[in-house]
């Protein structure tokens, strides 16, 4: 067992390799998709299929070819943090996080799943850069949907802190509890990850640690709720000053 | 002849959808767990004759149920096909004391290849 022990540890706390993610995590990400997908082709190839199950399957393969192409595009960015300018604006979450679950409603409804966001009687602006909100958003959902119980709505939802100054995009998924021994070792598999956020056991927290990078190259920070029937990820951003005009 | 039932422990439903789809056509009476709690409540309910496991689920490791397995005499014998990404990283000896009869690499892996592991290890 020390052979697949070391292996483990290796994948989920190598992530970074010279301040970057590490090949290694990223190839461990990547592999489950391209692996579903190559089976799904195969299957096809092999027919004796409905045409139900043909068209069901090359919806999957599309899905499944999307998530991963979205992680590869985090990659790239990721890794230009350091060099490029990412201009900050006001933005209103609400509107960012309805386009998303507009965009994710057929992923969710393909896993039987579903995603909302819980509206807001009242607007609050934070400042962010729109993509890379969006593709921390992504992410946290691609989490949840892999974690969340079949049937169930991963939720969306905004909330203000500290008197309205820190505005938070929370992310919450209601699946398998984790215990307390799993949440702490957990915690010690990630040390690598520059904040206190921690993966689940399936995942390198690959995705994760690129969320981090893209918060604090926003001057926000990332973090996880544990529920007893759940876990909710969620992103901590400044609130912008303009609210005051709306 | 009773139909043998296959449990399927898979966090990635769509894959799981494909096995019990293949293995049905097969003969075999096929069912998934997404995750480890929920896997041994499937093998206390369905009394599987062969379970493929996934190493890297939802909550906790296939390893750790593997353990759990093997502390129950009564479904300790069980035989086990790993279906696993890192099964290059894997050597069937090392795992044979927890009742792995065949480790199944998913990245190279053919559809069929589950049917012919299942009725390799139920010989």
């Amino acid at each position: 067992m020390s052979v697949n022990r070391e292996t483990h540890e290796q994948l989920v706390g190598g992530i970074l390799q010279d301040g970057l993610p590490s090949l290694i995590a990223a190839a461990h990400e990547l592999k489950a998709p391209l692996a579903l997908v190559r089976q799904l082709s195969l299957m096809l190839e092999a027919g004796d299929l409905t045409s139900d199950e043909q068209k069901r399957m090359l919806e999957q393969i599309t899905l499944t070819s999307e998530r991963a192409l979205r992680l590869t595009s985090d990659l790239t960015r990721s890794t230009r943090l350091t060099d490029a300018l990412f201009e900050l604006e006001p933005i209103n979450p609400q509107e960012l996080c309805k386009d998303i679950v507009r965009d994710l409603t057929p992923l969710f409804a393909a896993h039987g799943r579903d995603v909302r966001l819980v509206p807001r009687k009242h607007p609050l602006l934070l400042v962010a850069n729109r993509d890379l909100l969006r593709r921390i958003i992504l992410n946290f959902s691609d989490n949840a949907l892999h974690y969340a119980d079949a049937n169930s709505v991963v939720r969306i939802q905004i909330q203000a802190f500290r008197g309205g100054q820190t505005i938070r995009l929370g992310v919450r998924d209601f699946g398998p509890a984790l215990s307390s021994d799993m949440w702490k070792s957990l915690k010690t598999k990630l040390t690598n990850a520059p904040q206190p956020v921690h993966a689940r056991p399936q995942s390198s927290g690959l995705g994760l640690y690129i969320a981090s990078q893209f918060a604090e190259a926003m001057n926000g920070t990332i973090g996880v709720t544990r529920h007893r029937d759940g876990a909710t990820f969620y992103v901590d951003l400044h609130a912008s000053e303009q609210l005051s005009l709306l | 002849m009773k139909t043998q039932t296959v449990l399927i422990v898979e966090d990635d439903a769509w894959l799981a959808e494909q096995q019990i789809r293949i293995l049905e056509k097969n003969g075999y009476n096929a069912v998934s767990s997404p995750h480890a709690i929920a896997a041994i409540e499937a093998v206390d309910d369905e009394h599987p004759d062969v379970i493929i496991l996934d190493v890297l689920l939802t909550g906790s490791t296939g390893f750790a149920l593997l353990h759990e397995l093997q502390s129950h005499t009564d479904i300790a014998g069980i035989p086990i096909i790993l279906c696993t990404n890192l099964a290059s990283d894997m050597k069937l000896d090392d795992l044979k004391p927890y009742g792995v009869k065949r480790i199944l690499d998913k990245t190279t892996m053919e559809p069929s290849d589950v049917v012919a592991a299942v009725r390799s290890v139920l010989l």
